[in-house]
């Protein structure tokens, strides 16, 4: 049967689950709405290789125009702002109306802004984007001292990307650990360590009390009434999931759209994926909503899958990961939900991982190292979580003793 | 092809099974496979950003990037998974008296 299947949403997510749905379905119309006019790109390497002039433009795209036309995925450059979920059509701003038998929402996640009591909205820079990208390299090329509020991901890859642009860099989080919300603190503070060891300024427990812009400069006063001097203001505080469109709907919401594992929303012929989606994660029994590259891709493909009639559980176990100056951080599973610790290594040059674990069986870890230290392991974490057996804990300590060992038993 | 273009990697009991090591030769480096049916070799560093996939999972025919997760074809080069996207240039290999040889142009 000929479908009309309409994706909203033109990132990573997407397109998966466009050439998905194809490799299922010759036959149905799929159209990709996307509020960027960018064919679908890589996010990542905006705050690392991009601003670090490594990597173009070009290079970040996933897939050449051609290959949407040849696979017949339409590509439009569109903003919706009406969704008829009972009548299965979308209103564009220019009038333009869509209807779908299918829909995916794939509108990923947004920055959230900083509150401010005066009019310096548009001096604060913040990076999802390719375009944001552009501007801040563009910007710091001149600037000298460059703040970043915020001590996540994102900003302490700016961070290690400015710093080595040879700009004198300063964090300031308001946690009392980096990366606070996902990354355990024993790993979060040997990043820490890495940022100061290369001029770096960390700065903990501290809120923003006041931003004054004075003859082009700023001075940010913290709640400890230090006052720091910049040239420029970065905000990396954090995303929301993209959702405004569907606030006064019959959508079931939750910290996203609230899917089952099969991407399914609370109404027929509707599903989601990607950043957007507070999903069901069948092995963790629990609703989860995930940022991360790995998850877009294949959340996306499994969402073209169940779209194309291929019923299809959602049951990849977590992985994302960090590049900040020579290291590479990954996290697998979750680490939020735990009896036990045990720890692989303890020298960042050969890479130390953190296992958590409960009842004895792996649900997560998260490890740093010299770039390429630490993924083997991890990744083999991955598929040691898993099998969700009761592991020999002297392998998981014993660098000298390889964790494949593990998968093989 | 001329028999001073094969290199001497090392002996055949060097590399365990489903594993690989790092070969160096003049300013070129790579990486040497034992599979369940042969030898095989590639370029050791990934198509997609600057890292030696000497620490990398070799899965069956596959070998696993441990940065990124990219994931190439050990025998035909092949990028598989994102974000790797080009392919991995691959050499051919032999095996004399236990000896493994590499071909490199």
């Amino acid at each position: 049967m000929k479908n009309n299947i309409i994706i909203l949403g033109g990132g990573q997510a997407g397109v998966y689950a466009a050439r998905e749905i194809r490799q299922n379905d010759s036959k149905s119309n799929i159209k990709i709405l996307g509020e960027e006019n960018l064919l679908p790109y890589e996010r990542p390497p905006l705050s690392k290789d991009f601003l670090l002039d490594k990597k173009k433009e070009e290079d970040l795209y996933f897939y050449s125009s051609d290959v949407l036309k040849n696979e017949n995925i339409e590509f439009e450059n569109i903003s919706i702002n009406k969704v008829d979920f009972e009548n299965k059509k979308l209103f564009a701003k220019n009038d333009n109306v869509y209807s779908y038998d299918s829909l995916l929402i794939s509108t990923g996640s947004e920055n959230k802004k900083l509150t401010l009591d005066n009019n310096l909205k548009n001096d604060i820079y913040y990076l999802r984007n390719l375009e944001e990208a552009k501007k801040i390299k563009e910007i710091v090329s001149n600037k000298n001292k460059i703040t970043i509020i915020g001590g996540g991901f994102i900003g302490l890859e700016i961070a290690s990307s400015l710093s080595q642009l040879q700009k004198k860099v300063i964090v300031i989080e308001i946690g009392n650990q980096l990366m606070g919300r996902i990354i355990p603190k024993q790993i979060a503070d040997l990043v820490q360590n890495t940022h100061i060891e290369h001029g770096n300024e960390i700065i903990l427990n501290k809120q923003i009390e006041k931003i004054t812009k004075i003859n082009g400069h700023y001075e940010i006063l913290l709640n400890d009434n230090s006052l720091i001097e910049t040239d420029f203001i970065i905000a990396g505080i954090g995303s929301t999931p993209t959702v405004k469109l569907f606030e006064n709907t019959n959508l079931r919401l939750d910290n996203g759209i609230v899917t089952n594992q099969f991407c399914e929303t609370s109404i027929k012929d509707v599903y989601a994926a990607g950043d957007v989606s507070n999903f069901y994660h069948p092995f963790y029994e629990r609703n989860m909503r995930l940022e991360s590259y790995q998850h877009a891709q294949n959340h996306g493909i499994c969402a073209g899958k169940n779209i194309a009639g291929v019923k299809t559980e959602y049951t990849s176990i977590p992985w994302m990961w960090s590049d900040q100056f020579n290291l590479n951080l990954q996290l697998t599973g979750i680490c939020d939900e735990y009896d036990e610790i045990i720890e692989r290594g303890n020298d960042i040059n050969n890479g130390v991982i953190y296992f958590f674990l409960k009842n004895n069986k792996i649900r997560g870890a998260c490890g740093v190292g010299i770039i390429g230290k630490v993924g083997r392991d991890i990744r083999i974490t991955s598929k040691l979580t898993e099998k969700d057996n009761i592991v020999d804990k002297q392998i998981l300590t014993d660098q000298n003793l390889k964790l494949n060992k593990l998968i093989q038993k | 092809m001329s028999e001073e273009n094969w290199i001497e990697v090392g002996s055949t009991d060097s590399i365990e099974e489903e594993d690989l090591i790092r070969f160096d030769h003049q300013d070129k480096t790579f990486c040497v496979y034992k599979l369940t049916d042969g030898f095989y070799a590639t370029d050791g560093i990934c198509t997609h950003e600057a890292v030696h996939l000497e620490d990398g999972l070799v899965m069956d025919d596959e070998i696993e990037c441990p940065m990124h997760q990219g994931i190439f074809n050990i025998k035909s080069g092949e990028a598989l998974s994102p974000p790797a996207c080009e392919d991995l240039q691959t050499y051919p290999v032999k095996v004399d008296n236990d000896k493994i040889f590499i071909k490199i142009d």
